[in-house]
């Protein structure tokens, strides 16, 4: 089973250094389109369950935590909301392993934050480093997505699996 | 003349906070405020509720340390069921309030503080944060990381859920733990003493650097009040309070959850929203005291565990009387970050933590009840009283932090009258003002019971009220 969308435990240790590929997603379930990442990490461990080869996390932010769980793989896909884009709009860029910390938070990292973080503390650099971001609409209290939002899954999904595809075939 | 001043953006601390300093026409620090500027709320709105939601309602407070309000809910509301918990469930409760002990002390110490003490008061702000500690001194990052995801993942373990579990209710915990689980946990020992030990060696090599600010970070007499256990030793869960004076003579002892209402009141000021507890026949301010890592072990007489055991011996020797320094809240982490180790590791070798009676239940016993638990922070009280149905009709919390408010206050005056001198100052003074807070390890959304983005903001503010200069991190 590879989906996480808790925290990883010991026992998982063993697979988890066998993962080619992370999935790290991101953000708030209960505030509308936010919650765009934590809906495709759900159906990235349904269409990954039977592969080994790649894990699922989904957390509310990123932390200096995930560290050892990027370390663990030789790619990472990040999938985030993005208020920068259009509502809707889907966009895989690369990250890279900036350590630059301007705008850091103890509580709270960009993925090339942690990117760069898990460079500095394992020496780790990764084959394949991505982020896949969706443009939000909204980000109201509420969990359903904006029509915009919603209508992007498909496209998001079809990214994600093709990025998934490719990483993992190294 | 208005400065510019460049500081670090890392909010490094648990809330959301503002720092005034006011100074004569002199241009001498005349007095400072620290002030939490969130709305309590949490008391109010579980006005209504079910008495034995209060749990995990209560536990949405923090997601640093919502171990403790679940554990110090599930007592208060224990106390209303008139019922004794089963003695796996007080095990395993403990055993998961010392887990969230040392997350969170590990978070405190490697992710808040380490920028400060390992790269220096005065370093690039660009730089003095968990990225830089990790480019600096890599070990100590993975040290860290171990030791958060150690405390976690016990958590998770137990509950089900890293934050906010589910696990424990009014009469004990949801579920046994099973053997396979307890052999996990057993598996992550000796990787997480060597991690605390890095840190303690580390932290004993540099703490000598910092003689200036041990002399001026809240380094003044108070009284401490902990959780202590009838032999003397540490306890983080259950036991009695003892408040003692700054000489460590006991004020008093033996105060129970149910009794702390009638010894502790809470003041209040016009410039936060979070209370300042004191001891009611003191008076206020004279009955403030402090709470916490220092107050914990300048108390108790024992740690009960044998590598915590040599190093409370260690710290006891940092001054002749009690350990005065808020500064010192660092190395107070550490070691009781070793005990809960030692503690977990010492539960877990009693066969009987494996028994499957991890429940009392019962209905509305009393109409009124309290249950207290020491968090990472200190000393966390929950009191509710029902209606004959058992909904809430009234409900206080005393926080760690509120208790170690009047403290919090002094230590930032006493910082600002010994860094900021003719109306002059640096990123590095303001960076040392922010940092005798940062000792403390405030948890202002827990003060407050409010949610939200946690931003701090210092203002310089001249005689005649204009802000000379104010710093704002989002």
């Amino acid at each position: 089973m590879p989906s996480e969308l808790v925290e990883p435990t010991q026992s998982e240790a063993k697979r988890i250094d066998n993962a080619r590929c992370l999935i790290l997603a991101c953000g708030n379930t209960l505030r509308s389109d936010d919650g765009v990442g934590p809906r495709l990490a759900e159906w990235a461990a349904e269409r990954f369950r039977e592969d080994p080869r790649v894990r699922v996390i989904a957390r509310q932010q990123y932390t200096p935590d995930l560290a050892e769980d990027v370390a663990a793989a030789d790619s990472v896909l990040f999938v985030d909301a993005s208020v920068k884009s259009p509502a809707g709009r889907v966009r895989l860029t690369p990250v890279s392993s900036r350590s630059s910390a301007a705008d850091q938070s103890s509580h709270e990292l960009s993925p090339n934050q942690l990117l760069g973080l898990t460079r500095s503390l394992y020496g780790s650099i990764k084959s394949h480093a991505m982020l896949l971001t969706v443009g939000v609409g909204s980000t109201e209290l509420g969990e359903s997505f904006s029509q915009l939002v919603e209508s992007a899954f498909p496209r998001a999904r079809g990214v994600l699996e093709k990025a998934v595809l490719r990483f993992i075939a190294g | 003349m208005s400065q510019t001043i460049t500081i670090d953006p890392v909010t490094r601390l648990e809330g959301h906070g503002k720092i005034t300093i006011q100074l004569s026409a002199q241009g001498e620090v005349e007095a400072a405020h620290f002030h939490v500027t969130q709305v309590r709320g949490f008391e109010r709105f579980s006005e209504g509720r079910p008495f034995y939601e209060m749990p995990s309602l209560m536990a949405r407070i923090c997601g640093i340390c919502p171990v403790s309000h679940l554990i110090a809910s599930a007592k208060a509301c224990e106390a209303i069921m008139s019922v004794r918990i089963p003695h796996t469930a007080a095990q395993l409760r403990r055993m998961l309030n010392l887990a969230q002990m040392v997350q969170s002390h590990a978070l405190s110490f490697f992710y808040l503080a380490s920028p400060d003490l390992l790269l220096g008061m005065e370093a690039d702000p660009n730089v003095r944060n968990i990225l830089g500690v990790a480019a600096a001194k890599p070990e100590l990052g993975r040290a860290g990381v171990g030791l958060r995801r150690f405390g976690q993942t016990i958590i998770e373990l137990l509950g089900d859920k890293r934050v906010h579990p589910g696990w424990v209710v009014p009469g004990g915990v949801t579920e046994p733990l099973s053997p396979a689980k307890r052999d996990k946990i057993l598996a992550m020992i000796p990787e997480a003493y060597a991690n605390v030990a890095l840190a303690l060696g580390a932290y004993k090599q540099i703490a000598g650097a910092f003689k200036e600010e041990i002399e001026v970070f809240a380094s003044f007499p108070t009284n401490y009040l902990s959780l202590i256990n009838e032999d003397e030793s540490i306890e983080f869960t259950d036991g009695t309070l003892r408040l003692v004076d700054s000489t460590g003579s006991i004020i008093e002892d033996g105060i129970t959850a149910a009794r702390f209402s009638e010894a502790m009141g809470e003041a209040v000021e016009p410039y936060s929203y979070t209370k300042f507890a004191y001891y009611k026949p003191l008076g206020y301010p004279a009955g403030s005291y402090r709470v916490g890592p220092l107050a914990r072990l300048n108390i108790v007489k024992a740690m009960g565990t044998p590598r915590a055991e040599a190093e409370l011996a260690e710290f006891k020797q940092l001054a002749p009387g009690l350990v005065e320094s808020s500064f010192h809240y660092h190395h107070a982490r550490l070691v009781e970050m070793l005990y809960g180790i030692e503690k977990i590791e010492e539960i877990l070798a009693d066969p009987r933590i494996l028994g499957k009676h991890v429940r009392a239940t019962a209905g509305v016993n009393r109409l009124e009840g309290a249950g207290q638990a020491e968090a990472p922070r200190g000393t966390l009280h929950h009191h509710y009283k029902v209606d004959d149905n058992g909904k809430i009709t009234w409900a206080n919390l005393v926080i760690a932090t509120g208790q170690n408010n009047n403290a919090m206050n002094l230590g930032v005056l006493q910082a600002a009258r010994h860094y900021v001198k003719n109306g002059k100052f640096t990123e590095g003074i303001l960076n040392r003002v922010e940092a005798v807070v940062r000792t403390f390890d405030p948890c202002l959304s827990c003060s407050s019971h409010a949610a939200g983005q946690m931003p701090l903001e210092i203002s310089l503010v001249s005689a005649d009220g204009e802000v000379v200069d104010r710093v704002v991190r989002d």
